[in-house]
C-alpha cells in the first residue's frame, strides 16, 4: 500500500531509441490504474520500469516515500502478474506461491498459512498439488495471482494479464479482478491493450502512443471528453466517427458547425470554450460516436443521406455501415427495438438512408494539430 | 456394370499401391539390416578376439575369427597383480552397511523431527549429530575390517569426513523435505505415491554405497595392476571433469545467455576467434605450464584435469542456445519474487535445464576416456600417469604389438561395455543435446 | 516492397539472380567489413583518447582521496570507507609491483632478443645462460599482466570518479557488504564468469599468444632451450612453409592443404546426405522396431574411438582380418593395400569415417525431421505432391535451413578431426617432404611436427594456417547465408 509517483522518468534504448518521454504521473495509494495503448506504445516498458525490470533512463521513480531507481525489483517489494504468467514450470502450485516467501526466510506455519488464504480467495485450492503444465489458462492465471497476492506487496503490477484467454474466460477473469480488488485493497498498476478492460477496472486510466502519455483520467473523463483525436479514437467501440466540418463564428458569441449541408449549432458550454480560446470560423474535425446517432426516416430538413454499405446485426443492435457523399465512411448503431420490422427490412446494401445527432455530443477537433478544440 | 468395374479397378489400384509400399519397406529393411550387420560385426569381432588366449593361442593377426579355446587369459592378465575383486567385495559390504545405517539413521531423524516442532537448531543437532556418530561408527568398522589403523593417515580421515557428512547433509534435507509432515497436512498435498517414494529410497541407498566405496577407497586403498591402474586413472579424471567442467559450462552459458552486462558481445567473439586455432597447437606451452606446476608424468591425473577444465568455458554453445529457450519471464518473475540472480539460477533454471546438464555431464565423462594425444603428451612416459587410452594404444602400437592385440581387445571392451552402457542409458539426453545445438548452429 | 520481377522468375533465374547479387554485393561487403574494422579501431583510440582525457579531468576535480588513488590504488576507496574494494585494488598492486620488480622486468627487458647468454659448459659443470623459451613466454605473460594493471588502475580511478559524485549528490556510498552481495545478484555475472575467464586466459589466450610468437622466431631441435637460444627470424618460418624449393615444405604443405579441405568436404557432406538417408529410412511410416535400429547405429558414438578406430584399423591392416579372409576365399590374391597405397589409405579413412559419422547425423536429422511441421506435408498432399516432391521442396530445403550453420560448425571440426587419421593411419603412408604422410591432415602433420619432429616454428606457422584457412571459410560463408536465406525462409 503505497502511492507512486513518476517524474519525468524517460526510457532510451541503444543510445537512440526513445520508448518513453517524460513521463509524469502521481498514482495515489489504493488507486486502480491503467495504462492503455496500441502495442509499442510504451505502456509494458513504463510498467517493467516501475518494476525494476528495465534500467530508468532518466527521471525519478519513487514508491512510498523511498527513490528506487537503482533498488533491485526484489527489494522494491512489489508484485508482478505476467502476461504468460511465468509459473515455475518444475515445481507444485503450492510451491510456486510459496516461492517467494520461502525466500523471505517466513516459517512454515505462515508460509502454509498465507498460501492457503490466497488458495481460498482465488478458489485453487484443490490444484495446489499439481504442477502448472497440467491446469488449464485460467487456472494459470489465478495461480499467478495467487503467487503475486500472497506476498501483500505495497504495488501491484499486472503486464497483460487476460491477453492470453478466450474472451468468454476474459469477461470472467475481469469481473474477478474487481472483486479481488475489493478484497485486497492495494495500489494497481495494469497495463491493457484492450479499452473495455480499461474501462471497467481503472480508477484512472493512463493513454498512451508513441511512448507519450495522451491523456489521464477516469473513464468517464476520457470518455466524455477526449483530448486529441488518438483518444477519440481509441476509447469507445465501435471507434468515434470523425467528419470535415466548418466551425463558423456568428455574431454574439455563437458557434455552429456545418457539414454536408448541414447546420448545427453549438450550445452554450461548448461555445463558451470557443470563445474563451478564443478561435475563429476554421475547418474542424467533427466526433461523434456511433451510438449517439439516429436514423430518420421522415423527410426532416436536417439531416445527412449516406448510401449503406454494410449491415451488421449485433442482436441487441445494429451496426450499420454508411458511405457519405464525399466517401468518408460512418458507422452508426441503432439500437434494434427503434426500429419498426419494415425499417429494419428497407436496411440493405446500397439503399439510401439518413441520420442525425444530437449536437450535445459533438465533439471538436483541430484538422492539423489533432487536438480537441474544447480544452 | 461400370460402377463394379470402378471399384474393381481402384481395388487393384490400391493392392499395387499397397505392393509398392511393400516393396519400398522391404528394401529398406535389407538396406538396414545390412548396415546394421556392418555397424556390429567390428564389435562382435573385438569381443571375440578378446577371449583368444595370449597365452595359448599366440599372435596378433590370426586368420580366423572364432578363437580355438575361449579363455579369460586377457581379462586375467588385466586384473593381475591386483586385489580388485577382494577389494570391490569388501567395499560393497562397507557400502551397504553405510548406506543401510544412513538410511536407518536419516529415516529416524526424519521422524523425531516430525515429533517435535520445527526449528533449525533442533533439525542440524539432530542430524548433525546422527551424522557424526554414524561416521566414527563407520569408520571404525571399515578400519576393523580392513586390519587397517587410522593413525598416521589424518588427511585421508578428515577428507572423508567431509565427503560423508556434506553428501550426507544434502541428501537429509532432501529426505526430510519430502517427508515433512507440515507438507502432509495441506490439503490436496499428495505425497509421492509408494513407487516413487521407493525409488527415492533406492536412488539414496545407490548414492551412500558409492559413498561408502569412496570412504573404502580413501582409507583402504587396493593394491593395483598397470591395467587398474589406469582404468582408475581415467576414472578419476573422468568425474572431476564431469563435475568441474559441467559447472564451468553452465556458469559460463548461464551468464551469456540470461545476463546482460558489458563486453558479454566481447566475450562471445573472443571464442569464436579463439576456436578456430587448432588446439594441438599450444600443446607445449600447456605441457610447460603443467610442468611448472608439477603436473605431468606422476601427476599427470591432476594435470589432465586440470587442462579438460581450464579452457571448458569455450564450449558454452549448446547449453546456451538451450537456457535461451527458457522464458525469460521466468527470471524476471522470481526476481520479483525476491531471488537475486544467484537463487534464480539455482533454484529456477538449473531444474528446468535438467536434459542439457545430464548432457554436459555425460560429454564431460565421457571425452577423458578417448583423449590420447594430451593424455599421452602429459604422462610422457611415466607409466602410472597413463589413461586407458594412453595404455592400450601404447599395447598395439609398440614393437610387440602382436603379443598385446589380444590384450587390447579385453582391455577395450571392459572400457566399452560400461561406457556404452551409459550412453545408451542416457540416449535421449545425447540426442536432445546434439539435435539442439545442430539446430541452433 | 514486394519484388514481383523477382517472384516470376523461374528457380535457375533466381539462382542466377541471387548469385549475380552475391557478387555485386561482394566488394561491397568485403569493403564495408574493413571500414568497419576501420570504424572499430578508430574507434578504440578514440576511447583511448576519450579515457586518457578523463584521466586528466578526474584529477582535476578530483578531491584528495581520489588524488591520492591515482599513485596509491585503493587508498580512495580505503579513505571513503569501502575498504573492500580498496584492499583488493591495494593488494594487487602491491602484488603487481612486487612482481615486476622481482620478476617481470629482467624478463620483459630481454624480450627483444630472447636472451644473450648462451650456456656453456665450464668444465665438467654446466653454467646456464639465459633460457629463450621462458623469456618469451614469460615476457608475454608479464605484457599481458602489465595491461590487466593498467586497466585495474583505470578502473580504480574510474571508481573514485563514481564515488565522489555520488558523495556529492548526497546518496550512500556502496559498502562491502553490498558490494558482497551484488556478486550474487547484479555483478553475478562476474561471480559466474571469473574462473571460466581465468582458466582461458591462462590455458588457451597465453598459449595461443605465445605460439603465435613462436612462429617468427627459430625455435626447432637445433635452438632448443634451455641447452641453446632462440631468437626472433621474421617471416622465415612463413617463406619456408610457403615456398616451394629442396629445403622448404611448400609443396608438401600445398598437397596436405588439399588433402585436408577434399577430406573435410567428403567427411561432412557424405555423411551429412548418407545420416539424412538414413534417417528417412528409419523414421519411414511403416518400418518397425525404429529405436533397435537407432541404437545399433550410435554403438559408434558410445564406444570410445580408440577402441574402436583402433581395432578397425588393425581389421584392415595387411595381415587383418579383412586381407586374410579375403585370400582365404580366393576373391584376391595379394592383399589389398589399405594403408599402404595413398589412394587407398584416403578412400579408407573417407569410408571409415562414415561408419563412425552417419549415427551423428541420423540423430540430428531424426529430431529435425521430427520439427518439421506436419501441415507442411499436408498442405503439400492436398496440392498433389508425391513423395520424391515432397522431398525436394519440403525436407531437404528445410533441413538445409535448419542445419547450414551446423555444417559449417561441422565442416570446421573436420579439418581439425585429429583423431580419426590419427587412430586410423597415423597420416601414413609417409612419403612427403617435411616428415608429413600422405593422409596427413594440417592438424596431424602440426602433431608430429610438435611431438616427434619438435620442430615447434613449423608447427607454430601451420596452426596459424588453419586458422587462416578457417577464418577465410567461415567469413565467406557467414556473408553468403544472408542470400540463401531469403530464399528458404522457413520461420
Amino acid at each position: 500500500m503505497a502511492s507512486l509517483k513518476l517524474e519525468h522518468i524517460k526510457k532510451v534504448y541503444d543510445k537512440n531509441v526513445v520508448a518513453v518521454h517524460d513521463f509524469n504521473l502521481e498514482i495515489q495509494d489504493k488507486e486502480f490504474i491503467v495504462f492503455v495503448g496500441p502495442s509499442g506504445c510504451g505502456k509494458s516498458t513504463t510498467l517493467r520500469m516501475i518494476a525494476g525490470l528495465e534500467d530508468i533512463s532518466g527521471g525519478t521513480l519513487t514508491i512510498g516515500d523511498r527513490v528506487v531507481n537503482d533498488v533491485e525489483p526484489k527489494d522494491r517489494d512489489i508484485a508482478m502478474v505476467f502476461q504468460n504468467y511465468a509459473l515455475y514450470p518444475h515445481i507444485t502450485v503450492y510451491e510456486n506461491m510459496a516461492f517467494s516467501l520461502r525466500l523471505r526466510k517466513m516459517s512454515n506455519e505462515e508460509v502454509h498459512r498465507r498460501v492457503c488464504q490466497a488458495a481460498e480467495i482465488l478458489g485453487i485450492t484443490e490444484y495446489l498439488a499439481r504442477k502448472p503444465k497440467n491446469l488449464s489458462g485460467g487456472q494459470r492465471q489465478r495461480v499467478a495471482i495467487g503467487r503475486a497476492i500472497v506476498r501483500e506487496p505495497q504495488v501491484f503490477l499486472m503486464d497483460e494479464p487476460l491477453s492470453n484467454l478466450d474472451a468468454k474466460l476474459r469477461n470472467q477473469m475481469r469481473a474477478e479482478i474487481i472483486l479481488l480488488r475489493k478484497r485486497i485493497d492495494t495500489t494497481f498498476i495494469y497495463v491493457t491493450h484492450d479499452q473495455t478492460e480499461a474501462m471497467t477496472l481503472g480508477d484512472r486510466i493512463v493513454i498512451m502512443k508513441d511512448g507519450y502519455i495522451q491523456q489521464v483520467g477516469t473513464p468517464q473523463e476520457v470518455f466524455e471528453a477526449p483530448r486529441n483525436l488518438f483518444v477519440a479514437g481509441f476509447i469507445g467501440s465501435p471507434q468515434m466517427n470523425f467528419l470535415k466540418a466548418k466551425l463558423v463564428k456568428e455574431a454574439g458569441g455563437k458557434y455552429s458547425a456545418q457539414l454536408y449541408g448541414l447546420s448545427v449549432p453549438l450550445d452554450e458550454e461548448k461555445c463558451a470554450k470557443l470563445a474563451a480560446k478564443n478561435v475563429g470560423s476554421q475547418d474542424v474535425t467533427l466526433g461523434i460516436r456511433p451510438e449517439h446517432t439516429q436514423l430518420v426516416f421522415d423527410q426532416t430538413a436536417n439531416t445527412i443521406e449516406g448510401t449503406l454499405r454494410v449491415n451488421e446485426m449485433m442482436g441487441s443492435e445494429l451496426h450499420l455501415h454508411v458511405d457519405l457523399v464525399d466517401g468518408t465512411s460512418v458507422i452508426l448503431r441503432i439500437p434494434t427495438l427503434d426500429l419498426t420490422e419494415a425499417q429494419r427490412a428497407g436496411l440493405t446494401y446500397g439503399s439510401k438512408l439518413r441520420f442525425t445527432f444530437p449536437e450535445k455530443v459533438t465533439h471538436l477537433f483541430d484538422p492539423k494539430s489533432e487536438e480537441s478544440l474544447l480544452f | 456394370m461400370t460402377n463394379n468395374a470402378n471399384v474393381a479397378a481402384g481395388q487393384q489400384k490400391l493392392r499395387s499401391k499397397k505392393g509398392h509400399e511393400r516393396r519400398i519397406n522391404g528394401t529398406i529393411y535389407t538396406v538396414l539390416v545390412v548396415m546394421s550387420i556392418v555397424w556390429l560385426v567390428p564389435f562382435v569381432f573385438l569381443v571375440l578376439q578378446s577371449f583368444r588366449s595370449y597365452k595359448l593361442e599366440k599372435g596378433g593377426m590370426v586368420d580366423y575369427l572364432l578363437p580355438k579355446h575361449f579363455s579369460l587369459d586377457n581379462y586375467a592378465f588385466l586384473f593381475e597383480g591386483s586385489n580388485f575383486f577382494s577389494w570391490l567385495g569388501k567395499a560393497l559390504i562397507v557400502g551397504l552397511i553405510v548406506a543401510a545405517v544412513s538410511a536407518v539413521l536419516i529415516h529416524a531423524c526424519g521422524k523425531l523431527l516430525d515429533k517435535g516442532e520445527e526449528s533449525r537448531g533442533r533439525r542440524i543437532a539432530l542430524i548433525g549429530g546422527s551424522l557424526l556418530v554414524g561416521f566414527v561408527a563407520l569408520t571404525a568398522l571399515t578400519a576393523a575390517m580392513q586390519g587397517f589403523v587410522l593413525a598416521g593417515s589424518w588427511v585421508k580421515v578428515l577428507l572423508s569426513l567431509l565427503l560423508f557428512v556434506l553428501a550426507g547433509w544434502i541428501m537429509a534435507r532432501v529426505y526430510l523435505k519430502q517427508d515433512s509432515k507440515l507438507l502432509r497436512s495441506i490439503p490436496g498435498y499428495v505425497v509421492e505415491d509408494r513407487h516413487e517414494g521407493l525409488k527415492k529410497f533406492v536412488a539414496m541407498l545407490a548414492e551412500f554405497l558409492v559413498l561408502g566405496i569412496i570412504v573404502q577407497f580413501i582409507l583402504a586403498p587396493m593394491t593395483m595392476s598397470q591395467y587398474v591402474r589406469w582404468y582408475i586413472n581415467t576414472l578419476t579424471i573422468a568425474l572431476f571433469t564431469a563435475v568441474l567442467q559441467t559447472a564451468i559450462v553452465l556458469s559460463v552459458s548461464y551468464a551469456l545467455s540470461r545476463l546482460r552486462f558489458k563486453g558479454r558481445k566481447l566475450i562471445m567473439n573472443a571464442v569464436l576467434v579463439l576456436g578456430l586455432f587448432p588446439g594441438f597447437l599450444t600443446m607445449i606451452t600447456l605441457y610447460f605450464l603443467l610442468k611448472q606446476l608439477g603436473l605431468t608424468q606422476a601427476g599427470a591425473v591432476p594435470g589432465l584435469i586440470l587442462i579438460y577444465c581450464a579452457s571448458s568455458g569455450m564450449g558454452y554453445y549448446i547449453s546456451k542456445g538451450f537456457f535461451d529457450t527458457i522464458p525469460k519471464s521466468l527470471d524476471e518473475s522470481a526476481r520479483i519474487d525476491g531471488a537475486t540472480r544467484f537463487q534464480v539460477f539455482l533454484k529456477i533454471i538449473m531444474p528446468l535445464a535438467k536434459p542439457i546438464v545430464i548432457y554436459t555431464i555425460l560429454m564431460a565423462f565421457m571425452a577423458p576416456w578417448g583423449d590420447y594425444v594430451f593424455a599421452s603428451y602429459v604422462a610422457f612416459g611415466h607409466q602410472n600417469g597413463y589413461n586407458v587410452a594412453v595404455g592400450l594404444y601404447n599395447w598395439v602400437n609398440t614393437n610387440d604389438f602382436q603379443n598385446y592385440f589380444t590384450r587390447f581387445c579385453a582391455g577395450g571392451v571392459l572400457v566399452a561395455v560400461p561406457i556404452t552402457a551409459l550412453f545408451l542409458a542416457l540416449q535421449k539426453y545425447y540426442v536432445e543435446g546434439v539435435t539442439g545445438g545442430a539446430v541452433k548452429g | 516492397m514486394v519484388d514481383l520481377d523477382y517472384l516470376k522468375m523461374s528457380k535457375p533465374q533466381k539462382f542466377v539472380h541471387n548469385l549475380g547479387r552475391f557478387f555485386k554485393a561482394l566488394p561491397g561487403r568485403i569493403g564495408g567489413g574493413f571500414v568497419r574494422l576501420g570504424r572499430a579501431i578508430g574507434g578504440c583510440f578514440k576511447g583511448l583518447a576519450l579515457a586518457i582525457a578523463d584521466l586528466f579531468t578526474t584529477f582535476k576535480n578530483g578531491d584528495w582521496k581520489t588524488r591520492l588513488s591515482y599513485l596509491v590504488m585503493g587508498s580512495g576507496s580505503l579513505a571513503r570507507g569501502q575498504w573492500g574494494r580498496g584492499l583488493l585494488f591495494f593488494l594487487f598492486q602491491t602484488v603487481f609491483n612486487l612482481y615486476m620488480v622481482n620478476f617481470g622486468m629482467a624478463y620483459l627487458s630481454k624480450l627483444g632478443t630472447l636472451g644473450t647468454v648462451a650456456t656453456e659448459k665450464v668444465g665438467r659443470k654446466t653454467v646456464y645462460g639465459d633460457n629463450s623459451f621462458l623469456i618469451l613466454l614469460y615476457g608475454v605473460l608479464t605484457l599481458f599482466f602489465v595491461v590487466a594493471f593498467l586497466y585495474t588502475w583505470y578502473a580504480n580511478i574510474k571508481q573514485n570518479k563514481i564515488s565522489q559524485q555520488i558523495e556529492a549528490s548526497g546518496r550512500k556510498l556502496k559498502s562491502t557488504k553490498d558490494d558482497l552481495q551484488s556478486l550474487m545478484d547484479s555483478q553475478f555475472h562476474k561471480t559466474l564468469l571469473a574462473l571460466p575467464t581465468l582458466g582461458v586466459f591462462v590455458f588457451t589466450i597465453l598459449p595461443i599468444f605465445f605460439m603465435i610468437l613462436v612462429a617468427f622466431t627459430n625455435f626447432d631441435y637445433n635452438h632448443q632451450p634451455p641447452s641453446k637460444l632462440f631468437t626472433w627470424v621474421g617471416f622465415e618460418n612463413f617463406k619456408q612453409l610457403l615456398s616451394s624449393g629442396s629445403a622448404s615444405y611448400g609443396d608438401t604443405f600445398r598437397q596436405v592443404l588439399f588433402w585436408t579441405l577434399v577430406w573435410a568436404f567428403f567427411a561432412t557432406f557424405l555423411n551429412y546426405f548418407l545420416g539424412m538417408f538414413v534417417a528417412i529410412m528409419i523414421n519411414k511410416k511403416g518400418i518397425k522396431l525404429k529405436k533397435v535400429w537407432r541404437t545399433i547405429l550410435v554403438m559408434t558414438i558410445a564406444i570410445p574411438q580408440f577402441v574402436s578406430l583402433l581395432y578397425v584399423s588393425k581389421m584392415f591392416a595387411a595381415d587383418g582380418l579383412i586381407n586374410t579372409y579375403l585370400m582365404k576365399w580366393h576373391w584376391i590374391s595379394q592383399p589389398i593395400p589399405f594403408w599402404t597405397d595413398p589412394g587407398w589409405a584416403r578412400f579408407t579413412i573417407i569410408l571409415i569415417n562414415i561408419w563412425i559419422g552417419i549415427p551423428y547425423l541420423m540423430l540430428i536429422a531424426t529430431g529435425i525431421l521430427m520439427n518439421i511441421p506436419a501441415d507442411l506435408y499436408e498442405s503439400a498432399r492436398i496440392d498433389g505432391a508425391n513423395a520424391m516432391q515432397m522431398y525436394g521442396k519440403i525436407t531437404l530445403p528445410y533441413m538445409l535451413f535448419v542445419t547450414g550453420p551446423y555444417l559449417l560448425t561441422s565442416f570446421t571440426g573436420n579439418i581439425n578431426n585429429f583423431n580419426v587419421i590419427f587412430l586410423l593411419s597415423q597420416g601414413k603412408p609417409m612419403g612427403l617432404a617435411g616428415n608429413a604422410g600422405h593422409t596427413d591432415l594440417l592438424i596431424t602433420w602440426l602433431y608430429r611436427m610438435t611431438v616427434s619432429d619438435t620442430n615447434y616454428k613449423i608447427a607454430a606457422v601451420i596452426g596459424i594456417m588453419v586458422f587462416v584457412v578457417l577464418a577465410v571459410i567461415n567469413l565467406v560463408v557467414y556473408n553468403l547465408i544472408p542470400s540463401v536465406k531469403n530464399e528458404e525462409d522457413f520461420q
